[in-house]
């Protein structure tokens, strides 16, 4: 019970980072950017890369990965997005743009370093910690404290900066921004950085528990997507409610059938939100059609 | 000679697919990623049916149609309500869980080993083993398809569709039930796309949940894309290309080791460069630019 407890927790810190990486790239952009998924798995191969190909010890690999992966996040904005946003492309062209890039990156980082299960861990594996009788391993402690201060930092971010401000105002309505003096092309690219260092971290930090395979980022991006649904597009707070339940749902599911259907309890969640209450459970009613 | 009658088999199942999700991506403007899982599903009916009960080719046919078009309407009128990024998800959403119970159902669908040793289709006494009689069949069951489609899309009932595409709330705003017209083209589109799977499953007499996946319906919208929307000789055109193009490659000398890789490649890339310099693909009319 403890055990489920403690695990809710852990995939909980997990989730809520990339809900909130996507959901800002979702916010500022409008379209489901799809090749989130490959940036999140990036992160965890930059970090291979740098490790165990090229010697550098893990606290000098990581930094590196995690700018490897802004990096890339970045270039497919300033590519292919910022190309097809001019061409005044809708969100579903924009859509179908991000599943090509993604199965491009994903097989790219399958090609050079192989499907099998790749490891950045160090030592042997680790004998977890008993607090009230459950185990947790010092990286899922790590995992919960990076999380929590990454969504503190960034929720401070955001409301203090004046990039969050002006990230808000290009989410609104991007061309009265730009006749207000924001530089919406410019607030969308740093949206992209940030949501994709953000990304990066999340797929290291999966990396380093359960190591990595070149399709995780697809299966850990639903899960942020399914979060971000449930929990309402609009609030933070929503968004923390929306992980808190997908990852609740999860594990406690688990205790009752088998972890093999994992996925499919977090996507018949999803299906239910979508029919029922699509705007999510703390979001406002959207406006269903504008002529 | 034999590997070229494969390809061209395929090239026919994949016709089908095509143009299935033509109907419903091309001239409704509806973007789905689960059509593999109708594809998939026509496999899993044909080949339980014909493993555990024994029952003719024709009648497995049939019974994965109907099965297809009923969780067609299942899934469509709900989820068709959705508007479009979120029907996307929706649709992915459906993707998941379907795959998730092929390959987790074990007792059933065989989880992750499959079903193999799929008898081959035996039509009224005539057994087909050889490739090239198998073609015939494709090729017949082709134009039966692109027969439907053309007379669908032809019809007022099509007009119909292409006015949703175009311009939904007009369509409403003239009378026409556009939910309804949109949950039976989801049910036609599902019902074609399990003949394909049927083909697949007999041709192979090997299914794994592995063929059905996300990616292969990512696969499928790419081809409908590249080729054309809204055109049904640009589905042909394109399922022709994509899936010839990647067996062109084994020619060059790639290892098979990375051939898949580089196939999935090749058509990511193409879908990229489609969707900035011609959304519509290579002779289509559409381009989900409302």
């Amino acid at each position: 019970m403890i055990q489920l407890l403690v695990n809710s927790v852990i995939t909980f810190g997990l989730i809520i980072i990339v809900t909130i990486s996507f959901s800002f790239i979702y916010k500022v952009t409008k379209f489901f950017h799809f090749a989130h998924a490959v940036v999140f798995t990036s992160g965890a191969y930059f970090t291979f890369l740098f490790k165990v190909w090229l010697g550098f010890p893990l606290f000098i690999a990581i930094p590196l990965a995690v700018a490897c992966s802004t990096i890339l996040g970045c270039a497919m904005d300033l590519t292919v997005y910022r190309t097809l946003r001019k061409r005044k492309a809708t969100s579903l062209v924009l859509l179908l743009a991000s599943l090509g890039l993604n199965v491009v990156i994903q097989n790219v980082i399958s090609m050079v370093l192989g499907d099998d299960t790749k490891s950045i861990r160090t030592g042997d594996v680790q004998v977890g910690i008993e607090i009230f009788g459950a185990y947790i391993t010092p990286t899922q402690i790590g995992i919960i404290i990076t999380s929590i201060v990454l969504v503190i930092l960034t929720a401070i971010f955001l409301k203090y900066a004046k990039f969050g401000k002006a990230m808000r105002a290009v989410s609104n309505n991007p061309e009265l921004a730009l006749i207000s003096g924001i530089d919406s092309e410019r607030t969308i690219l740093y949206t992209f950085a940030l949501g994709s260092a953000l990304a990066g971290i999340a797929g290291i930090l999966v990396a380093l528990d359960v190591d990595m395979t070149p399709t995780m980022g697809m299966n850990a991006l639903m899960m942020g997507v399914v979060a971000m649904i449930i929990g309402g597009v609009n609030s933070i707070t929503g968004i923390v409610f929306g992980s808190l339940l997908l990852a609740l749902a999860q594990n406690f599911g688990v205790w009752k059938i088998s972890s093999q259907w994992q996925d499919a309890i977090a996507f018949i969640i999803l299906f239910l939100f979508l029919l029922i209450k699509p705007e999510g459970f703390l979001g406002k009613k959207i406006k269903k059609v504008s002529v | 000679m034999e590997y070229i009658l494969h390809i061209l088999i395929l090239i026919g199942i994949y016709i089908i697919l095509t143009m299935s999700l033509n109907l419903l991506a091309g001239y409704t403007g509806i973007l789905s990623i689960a059509h593999a899982a109708f594809y998939g599903l026509g496999a899993y009916v044909a080949a339980l049916m014909a493993l555990q009960v024994h029952t003719p080719f024709l009648v497995n046919l049939v019974l994965a149609i109907v099965a297809a078009t009923v969780l067609g309407a299942f899934i469509g009128i709900p989820t068709l309500r959705i508007k479009d990024d979120y029907f996307v998800i929706a649709t992915f959403a459906f993707q998941v869980i379907t795959f998730s119970v092929l390959n987790n159902w074990v007792s059933f669908t065989g989880g992750p080993m499959g079903l193999p040793g799929i008898p081959q289709p035996n039509i009224l006494g005539l057994s087909i083993t050889e490739h090239y009689q198998f073609l015939i069949l494709v090729v017949v069951l082709c134009a039966v398809t692109f027969f439907i489609c053309v007379r669908v899309v032809k019809s007022p009932f099509g007009r119909v569709l292409k006015a949703i595409r175009e311009d939904e709330i007009l369509a409403q705003s003239l009378g026409k039930n556009v939910s309804l017209f949109k949950v039976k083209v989801f049910m036609l589109s599902a019902g074609l796309a399990s003949i394909s799977g049927v083909l697949y499953a007999t041709f192979i007499t090997y299914i794994d949940p592995t063929s059905f996946t996300v990616m292969e319906s990512i696969f499928i919208i790419s081809i409908v894309i590249i080729g054309g929307t809204g055109n049904l000789w640009g589905s042909v055109l394109g399922a022709v290309v994509l899936v010839s193009l990647p067996e062109l490659l084994r020619f060059v000398g790639l290892p098979s080791s990375i051939a898949a890789n580089i196939r999935q490649i090749l058509y990511g890339v193409m879908l990229v460069i489609f969707m900035i310099w011609r959304p519509q693909g290579f002779i289509g009319e559409f381009s989900f630019r409302k």
